[in-house]
């Protein structure tokens, strides 16, 4: 048998060259925010962790991600000691840069090996689109804006995510993924958006039989629910004894923020936005009614809180409602399905995830990410899976840009996002098979028309904007990106509901 | 990408798994023989899948995307002189070019105020200075404005300044590079895949990458010009190969280290066989092409006069007399019509050429610099060593050109212009560390060549390459670049399979006596090498010889840069069939 070249690693090592050469790049708050977290967990016991607010950026994961930062902070301690002080706020000398945007790099490690474990578990057959698949991701643009440049540890937690995932291939395996995924929970609880679908699919088939959906697998029940209460306890057990908490889960879900996240998410609600204010314009003609104190707020649009002028105003309740409505339908395939396979559970969390970003409240863009990577694990399946993946791949990466503003920055953003495009498109092209059943949609000229239009509207917003209207209008371009990236979401997520229910 | 799915609604493959198990085919036309059955280093892995695309177009695109990448990464860290008053570094003296340039009258920009970074490379960068001052006022005039921008840290004018280097390299050295892989291993009749690994090594090459786009420097015009130079040589375009030399001459005269192999190998073209109109047409080509290039300062000089402009600015007053071949004053009337250009023209090669500086200026891994710690040069009068180092470089490019005069073989270029590169570099005066760019560019260019990818090549290519970077260490730890310094020697090594991040370069395939030494030999200046990079970080130097470690570093560095201008000589002496055909190595 044939290896593969190049491979998982030696990839990931050019990449992680790349990743060096760009420690001194444009780093955002979140980078005070985690050496925060560092002081935090290093400085402070921890019946004080989820109470500190010296700093604006107070400690909102889980309990995990902070035994993680405590664990950091051990080595830190070595690097430099300045940085684990609470009131030190702002401090970046250059060893915590260097330190911190190490630990990124190396904790990145855990995707690399979540990738390895996804192609050695592929079917023989499947080896080669597995290896370009795992490339995809470790090469993932997304990672590198946000990750490398940005500042997170998302290459960490996408790689407990896809280890769970690749363990939910092998029905011996289902427990231990089952319980991974717990473990991702406690750590950064935005995969609670694509819970359900563990649910649904580890209830169908680890606890109740493959022959009836009323038979219940008793020792199967009390082996998981063992483990989840291990890992629950092991994460929040501390906190209960101490009575926390309600504050710490006051601190996990900020219910207070609105409907938009600083930028818009390019989800409906983008959508919705933009349709609003195209109404304001269009009001006086159509006899609409124009709700004054709404305008004010809605003309800025990098505020956070959004109202609508024209537009019913949303409520959680709403997001959450059609949330789990559009969760629901996939997830009642999966379970009434006699013997669900692991693509179908894999189509299940990439539509959770497409459900919770498109409608969910307060969705920021990075969460572009939850669709796109278990998404990538079955792309390669047909070329209906790949049609639907496409436009995804643009949209959701071009709706990354605004995260990075600096002038020194775009030239990487934007090159390295279309080198990824082009090649993986490119390989992705000529490697999908053909598709057992025949394509419904016109959906592949869509998407040509869709991808072409990315390149003027990249000229517009980094260039053309800045000459024509100088610093004025600013929500203009991040407007067209989310109402753009939110088109291409929203029509790729048809795309993929129709491939989902007729396969 | 997308649209080149002609017919989007029908499967176009019926098989399920395309590409897998039963298609290996196309092994055969892989030419080079070790590249067949797996990749042998890393890089070969990377460009692994794209040996079956047939057309250059898709890889190439991709390829210098991902170079761009790194330049632009690397472009992240600081500069020379970044946050180094009072005089700053080479990024101030490009930028104070700009200011020069687009504020002052031509006629002046040369005898412009010297201490501050005075102009001092031929026209061809100040006319680049020009332009980019231009387009760079219309973002910011105050990048440039007169005298009160010296020394200006804006972070946005350190973009502009990077993207400047970007664009000229983009235009420059990395179409040359393109064409010369193209035309260098067609003629080698090497497949178009390896060619395209050997490219990504030459522009992967860290030296360029660390001084151009870390350092700050536009080197790679000029040695895109020279490249450009050997591509028309090989495409027998001889005129253009003369055009793109006065360019690079007229860019920077570190391009006259080349001078010597271009002179031979053209006049050799043009002696045998015998073609003397041919050798007419460069000579006048040549001749046409300097005048062009000073043209514009020698009319904006005539202007200058006729507006009643001094050259000399007021801080300097008017110069009264010529700088240098004073002896020509008798015969010269100030008061001619003539006197404005010849004054302009000694002022240039004054500046362009500074006969008196010193043999070497700081440590650097040549000749003289070495025999300074035996020997105290200083005691020596300065004639006397210019006079020496003119003798110990012609020794060095005598035999090597008139190699390439009396065998001007397409396949030999790049070794006759490493070799004659290498002499200069090791024994001519007031040679610079960055100047050790000019012998790699040629050698590095032995990678497109025939076998350029077999272990002999590769390992001494990599060996000049690894070495030469290590040796501008001291230069760029002393601005705090360490960082890029080891990613993009790491990353290149590793690339190539070379050491210290692998020995598997020597050891692959059958072991030969030459092997063996070659292998001893490198493993020597490895070893060395890493050794010396432990020293200096973490031990002192003896408190009376604070240079110590850059010291060693230039012994290691001369003998093997030494080593590598045998290697190279040996080379074009065993490939360009002096002896007899029989008798060629292999």
């Amino acid at each position: 048998m044939d290896e593969f070249y190049p491979s998982l690693a030696q990839c990931a090592l050019v990449a992680g060259a790349l990743k060096i050469l760009l420690f001194p790049a444009y780093k955002s708050t979140d980078f005070e925010v985690h050496r925060n977290w560092l002081a935090i967990t290093d400085s402070l016991p921890v019946s004080e962790w989820y109470y500190e607010k010296t700093s604006e950026w107070t400690l909102d994961y889980p309990p995990f991600f902070a035994y993680f930062e405590w664990t950091l902070a051990q080595v830190a301690r070595l690097v430099d000691p300045a940085m684990l002080r609470v009131f030190n706020l702002e401090y970046d000398s250059w060893q915590t840069v260097y330190f911190q945007r190490t630990t990124v790099i190396v904790t990145e490690i855990m995707l690399v090996y979540a990738l390895q474990l996804f192609i050695e578990s592929a079917p023989l057959l499947q080896k080669r689109t597995a290896q370009i698949t795992a490339l995809s991701v470790i090469l993932s643009p997304g990672l590198l804006i946000i990750d490398h440049i940005h500042f997170q540890y998302n290459g960490a937690m996408y790689g407990l995510l896809i280890w769970s995932l690749v363990l939910a291939r092998c029905k011996s395996t289902l427990l231990q993924s089952g319980l991974v995924f717990a473990a991702l929970l406690c750590f950064k609880h935005i995969y609670l958006y694509l819970a359900p679908a563990y649910f649904v699919f580890l209830l169908r088939t680890y606890c109740l039989s493959t022959k009836s959906i009323f038979r219940i697998k008793f020792l199967n029940c009390a082996k998981i629910g063992t483990g989840l209460i291990a890992i629950l306890g092991a994460a929040f057990g501390p906190f209960v004894a101490m009575n926390q908490i309600p504050q710490l889960f006051s601190r996990l879900f900020p219910f207070a923020r609105g409907l938009c996240h600083a930028y818009w998410a390019p989800n409906v609600w983008a959508l919705y936005s933009f349709a609003d204010r195209v109404l304001i314009s269009l009001a006086p003609r159509l006899g609409l009614e124009i709700k004054a104190e709404a305008l004010q707020s809605v003309t800025r649009g990098l505020v956070g809180d959004t109202a609508f002028a024209v537009l019913p105003d949303i409520s959680p309740r709403v997001c959450f409602l059609l949330t789990l409505f559009f969760q629901s339908l996939p997830l009642a395939k999966l379970f009434l399905a006699a013997s669900p396979t692991w693509e179908d559970f894999i189509g299940a969390v990439t539509l959770c995830g497409y459900s919770s970003f498109l409608f969910g409240w307060h969705v920021h863009e990075k969460a572009i990410l939850l669709v796109i990577f278990p998404f990538s694990l079955i792309a390669l399946r047909d070329r209906r899976h790949f049609g639907a993946f496409k436009p995804l791949t643009v949209a959701g990466h071009v709706s990354l840009f605004p995260l990075l503003f600096t002038s020194a920055e775009f030239p990487i953003k934007t090159v390295y996002t279309i080198f990824w495009l082009v090649l993986f498109l490119m390989v992705f092209e000529r490697m999908a098979p053909a598709a057992k059943k025949p394509r419904v949609f016109l959906l592949d000229r869509f998407s040509t028309l869709y991808i072409a239009i990315c390149i003027p509207l990249i000229a517009y917003t980094s260039l053309f904007h800045q000459i024509l209207f100088g610093d004025n209008y600013e929500f203009l371009p991040l407007m067209f990106t989310s109402a753009y990236a939110a088109i291409g979401v929203v029509g790729s997520w048809i795309g993929y509901m129709v491939v989902y229910f007729t396969s | 990408m997308a649209g080149s799915s002609p017919t989007p609604h029908k499967p176009r493959r019926k098989g399920k798994k395309p590409g897998n198990v039963t298609e290996k085919p196309l092994r055969t036309r892989v030419a080079n023989a070790t590249l067949v059955r797996a990749p042998s280093f890393p890089l070969a892995a990377f460009l692994w899948p794209a040996r079956r695309s047939s057309s250059q177009w898709e890889v190439l695109p991709l390829v210098l995307m991902v170079v761009g990448l790194f330049r632009w990464a690397a472009g992240l860290w600081g500069y020379s002189g970044f946050q180094r008053p009072p005089m700053f570094g080479d990024y101030e003296a490009q930028r104070h070019w700009m200011e020069v340039t687009t504020h002052l009258p031509v006629s002046q920009w040369y005898f412009h105020d010297l201490q501050w970074w005075g102009l001092d490379y031929p026209p061809l960068t100040a006319y680049h200075s020009w332009v980019l001052g231009k387009v760079g006022a219309l973002i910011n005039p105050d990048w440039f404005a007169l005298y009160t921008s010296r020394g200006i840290e804006d972070p946005n004018l350190k973009v502009f300044m990077r993207a400047t280097v970007f664009v000229s390299e983009y235009l420059t050295y990395v179409p040359a590079a393109v064409v010369f892989v193209r035309r260098y291993s067609r003629h080698n009749s090497i497949s178009q895949w390896t060619g395209s690994v050997a490219l990504v090594a030459i522009l992967m090459q860290p030296s360029t990458i660390l001084i151009d786009h870390v350092h700050f420097q536009y080197n790679t015009v000029m040695l895109g010009l020279v490249l450009a130079s050997m591509s028309s040589m090989l495409a027998e375009r001889y005129k253009w190969a003369a055009v793109f030399f006065v360019g690079a001459l007229g860019f920077k005269q570190m391009a006259l280290y080349y001078a010597f192999t271009v002179f031979a190998y053209l006049l050799g073209r043009c002696i045998f066989p015998l073609n003397i109109s041919r050798l007419f047409g460069i000579t006048l080509v040549t001749i046409v092409s300097f005048a062009a290039l000073v043209l514009p300062i020698l009319l904006g000089t005539y202007y200058d006069v006729y507006r009643k402009v001094n050259p000399g600015n007021e801080a300097d007053g008017p110069p009264s007399e010529l700088p240098i071949f004073t002896a020509l004053a008798q015969y010269l009337d100030t008061k001619a019509f003539y006197y404005p250009i010849v004054q302009q023209i000694i002022q240039i090669i004054h500046r362009v050429f500074p006969f008196a500086r010193g043999l070497f200026e700081d440590k650097v891994a040549n000749f003289w610099c070495a025999l300074n710690v035996i020997v105290k040069l200083k005691s020596f009068p300065p004639e006397l060593l210019q006079k020496g180092a003119a003798a110990a470089t012609l020794l060095s490019i005598i035999p090597p050109n008139l190699v390439t005069f009396i065998r001007p073989k397409k396949e030999t270029l790049p070794l006759a212009f490493a070799t004659t590169a290498w002499g200069f570099f090791l024994f001519s005066f007031q040679v610079h560390e960055k100047s050790v760019l000019l012998p790699l560019m040629p050698m590095t260019l032995l990678l497109a060549g025939r076998q350029g990818l077999e272990w002999e090549t590769r390992a001494w290519v990599g060996f000049a390459n690894l070495l030469g970077a290590w040796t501008m260490f001291p230069l760029l730890q002393r601005v705090d670049l360490a960082v890029p310094y080891g990613v993009l020697t790491l990353l290149w090594a590793y690339l190539l399979g070379l050491p210290p991040t692998t020995w598997s370069v020597y050891t692959e395939g059958a072991m030969t006596w030459s092997k063996i030494i070659t292998l001893v030999t490198h493993s020597v200046f490895y070893v060395a090498m890493i050794a010396w990079h432990f020293v200096q970080a973490y031990l002192a130097p003896p408190l009376n010889k604070p240079d110590l470690w850059t010291v060693a570093n230039v012994g290691v560095g001369v003998v093997g840069f030494g080593l590598c201008y045998l290697w190279c000589f040996w080379k074009l002496v065993s490939h360009s069939d002096l002896v007899s055909s029989t008798k060629k190595t292999q």
